[in-house]
C-alpha cells in the first residue's frame, strides 16, 4: 500500500510561518502548556498512521484555531490567511489518499488527536488558538519529517 | 543568595541564543548607563510545556555576558526560552527574556572539513559533516547529517587560470572532479543546507590547490 | 445620479494576467474628468469564502493604489481558487465592489520556458539558468549528439553560479535543452531551444 505523501508549500515554511511564530509566540504567555504535546504525542505516530493524524490536524486548524483566532494585525491576517489556503489545498491532496483508502485511523491515531483537542479544551478559545497557531512549526517540522518517501519515523 | 531589589537596575539586552551545530550559547548586553560597574548576571531556563523555571548552574553571579546552555538545551526537538537579570550589590534588575527558541529549526549547520587530493586533471573532494555539539569530548559523536536527513552541500569551484566558477548541489560525502585542466590552481569552498525555514549558512573555509603538470608536457621538456 | 448624488462608478473588467507565477490584476479605468481616482484591491482564498465569507483582506501592495494593475504576487501564496474585488475611491466617495468573474487559481499560471546559457568549462558542461523565483526549480535534459543517444535528465535549482551539469568526454559535441519545474502547482513549462556545445581536447 503506497504511503500517502504530502508536501508543504517552500513558501509557507520560509515565510508564513516564521512571521506568524515571531509575532504569536511572545504573546503566548501559558509557557507551561502545550496543544501539540510537542514531541510525546506526534514523536509516538506510526508510519501508517501519519496520514490520518495528518488529516485530523488541518481540520483542527480549519475547523477551530483559525476561526478562534482573533487578528488585528493585517500583515499576520494575510500570513494567517496564506497557512489557511495551503493547508486547504494540502487536505485536498489528502481526500485524494483516502480515497484511495491509503489514510486509515487506527485507535491510536484517534487516541492522539483526542488528546490533542483536549489541550486545546483546557484552554480559553482565543489563549488555545493563539497557542496553537505559535505551535505550527511543531506542527510543520512533523509533516515535513514524517511525509518523505525515506521517512521511517 | 543575598536578596536584592528587583528593578533596581536596567535590564541587559539584546539577548539571544547563538546556535551553531547544536552549541547553544546564550548572549547579552550589559545593561545600559552602566559603564564601569561591577555588575554580575544570573540566568535561568525554562522548557517550554515544563513547571517552572530552572537555574543555570555554571551562570550564577557571573560576571560574563555569555552563558553556554547547551547541556540544558540538549533535546533539540525541545522548546526552550532564557532569561538573564544583572546584579549590582544590593540591587538587581528585572528579568530579560529570549523568544521561544527551537534548536531543531534554528542552529546554523556549520560547513564540512573539506579534503582535496589533487591529480594530474583531478581534484577529488571528501566532505566531512559537522558534528554535533558534544557534552564530553569522549562521548559518541553525532554528525549533523544524522540529525538532518536531508542536509546537501553546495560545492563552489573556482578555476584561478580562466577566472570561471561553477556550483554543484551533492548530497553524498565524495566529489571527484575530472577532467580539469593540469597544472591550474582551483580554489573550493562549501557550504551546508538544510532545505525548510531560513538559516544563516557558514561557508568553509576557501582552499586552494593545483592540479599536477601534465606528464605528456613534462616528458616533452 | 442616484437622489440627485453622484455615485462613483465601479471599475470594470477585471482581469487576471499571470506568468511564470507572477500575477497581476488588471481593471479597466473610471472616467473622472476633473480628480485622480485611487483604487482599493482586497482578496479572499477559498478559505475565507468558504469558513469566513464575512472577511475580506487588503491586498498587500494596492490598498489604495492610483494605478490600473495591482501585482497579487505576495496575496495568492496558495494554490487553491482566489477571489478579487476592487473599488474607486475619489476624495469621500468610494464606488461599489467589482468582484473578478472567475476565481483565480495560481496553478493556471503561463510558464515560461526558461532562458538558459550553456557553456563548457574545459570537458565540463556547465548552464546558467535565469531565477524567476524561489518556487522553480529545472529540468535539465542532456545528450550527446550522436544517433540513438540517450537523454540524461539532472534537476537543479538556479542559482547566482553557473551549475555544473555533466563531465564530458574531450572532442564530444552535446546537446542540453530545459524547462522549469513548480511543485507548488505540479506543472512544468515548455523546453527551451536546445543549444550544443562542442568539448575542448581530441576525441577518445
Amino acid at each position: 500500500l503506497r504511503r500517502c505523501l504530502i508536501s508543504v508549500d517552500r513558501s509557507l515554511i520560509e515565510k508564513s510561518i516564521p512571521e506568524v511564530k515571531r509575532v504569536l509566540q511572545t504573546k503566548d504567555t501559558f509557557r507551561n502548556v502545550t496543544i501539540l504535546s510537542t514531541l510525546e504525542n506526534l514523536k509516538s505516530i506510526k508510519p501508517v498512521d501519519v496520514c490520518c493524524v495528518t488529516s485530523h490536524l488541518l481540520t483542527f486548524y480549519r475547523d477551530r484555531v483559525f476561526k478562534d483566532h482573533q487578528e488585528t494585525s493585517l500583515e499576520v491576517m494575510r500570513q494567517i490567511s496564506s497557512i489557511a489556503n495551503s493547508f486547504l489545498y494540502m487536505q485536498k491532496t489528502l481526500e485524494q489518499c483516502q480515497v484511495h483508502n491509503q489514510c486509515q485511523c487506527s485507535q491510536e491515531a484517534t487516541n492522539a488527536t483526542r488528546t490533542i483537542l483536549d489541550n486545546y479544551d483546557q484552554l480559553e478559545a482565543s489563549s488555545a488558538a493563539l497557542k496553537s497557531l505559535g505551535e505550527l512549526d511543531i506542527f510543520l517540522t512533523w509533516i515535513d519529517e514524517n511525509h518523505q518517501e525515506t521517512s521511517t519515523a | 543568595a543575598v536578596p536584592c531589589v528587583s528593578g533596581g537596575l536596567p535590564k541587559p539586552t539584546n539577548i539571544t541564543f547563538l546556535s551553531i551545530n547544536m552549541k547553544n550559547v546564550l548572549h547579552w548586553n550589559p545593561p545600559e548607563g552602566l559603564r564601569g560597574v561591577e555588575v554580575t548576571y544570573t540566568v535561568q531556563y525554562f522548557i517550554y510545556g515544563q513547571k517552572q523555571w530552572l537555574g543555570a548552574s555554571e551562570c550564577r553571579s557571573i560576571s560574563r555576558t555569555y552563558c553556554d546552555l547547551s547541556a540544558e538545551t540538549s533535546d533539540y526537538e525541545h522548546q526552550y526560552y532564557a532569561k538573564v537579570k544583572a546584579i549590582w550589590e544590593t540591587k538587581c534588575s528585572e528579568w530579560a527574556e529570549t523568544r521561544r527558541f527551537y534548536p531543531f529549526l534554528e542552529t546554523q549547520v556549520g560547513p564540512p572539513k573539506v579534503a582535496l587530493t589533487a591529480g594530474e586533471k583531478s581534484i577529488s573532494i571528501v566532505l566531512t559533516a559537522p558534528k554535533k555539539w558534544q557534552r564530553h569530548p569522549n562521548d559518541d559523536t553525532v554528525s549533523m547529517q544524522q540529525i538532518y536527513s536531508s542536509l546537501k552541500y553546495n560545492v563552489f569551484l573556482y578555476n584561478t587560470k580562466s577566472r570561471r566558477m561553477w556550483s554543484q548541489c551533492i548530497a553524498n560525502s565524495t566529489l571527484e572532479l575530472s577532467w580539469l585542466e593540469p597544472n591550474t590552481l582551483y580554489c573550493v569552498h562549501v557550504e551546508s543546507f538544510v532545505p525548510g525555514p531560513p538559516r544563516l549558512t557558514l561557508p568553509s573555509q576557501k582552499q586552494c590547490i593545483s592540479t599536477l603538470e601534465d606528464q605528456m608536457s613534462a616528458l616533452k621538456v | 445620479l442616484t437622489g440627485g448624488v453622484a455615485v462613483l462608478p465601479a471599475p470594470q473588467n477585471l482581469t487576471v494576467l499571470s506568468i511564470n507565477m507572477k500575477h497581476l490584476l488588471m481593471w479597466n479605468p473610471v472616467a473622472q474628468p476633473r480628480e485622480p481616482v485611487l483604487y482599493s484591491v482586497e482578496y479572499q482564498g477559498e478559505y475565507e469564502s468558504l469558513y469566513m465569507s464575512h472577511i475580506w483582506i487588503p491586498s498587500s501592495r494596492c490598498s489604495p493604489t492610483n494605478s490600473l494593475e495591482c501585482d497579487v504576487t505576495d496575496d495568492i501564496t496558495a494554490t487553491v481558487p482566489y477571489n478579487f474585488r476592487v473599488r474607486a475611491l475619489l476624495g469621500s466617495q468610494t464606488s461599489a465592489w467589482s468582484t473578478l468573474e472567475r476565481p483565480f487559481n495560481r496553478n493556471s499560471t503561463v510558464l515560461m520556458a526558461p532562458r538558459m546559457e550553456v557553456t563548457e568549462h574545459g570537458l565540463h558542461l556547465v548552464v546558467k539558468l535565469e531565477d524567476p523565483g524561489p518556487q522553480f526549480e529545472f529540468l535539465v535534459v542532456y545528450w550527446r549528439r550522436e544517433p540513438g543517444a540517450t537523454e540524461h535528465v539532472k534537476v537543479v535549482k538556479s542559482r547566482d553560479t553557473p551549475v555544473h551539469i555533466e563531465t564530458m568526454e574531450p572532442g564530444a559535441m552535446y546537446c542540453v535543452k530545459a524547462q522549469a519545474w513548480v511543485k507548488a502547482i505540479g506543472r512544468h513549462s515548455t523546453f527551451s531551444q536546445t543549444q550544443c556545445v562542442e568539448m575542448q581536447g581530441e576525441p577518445l
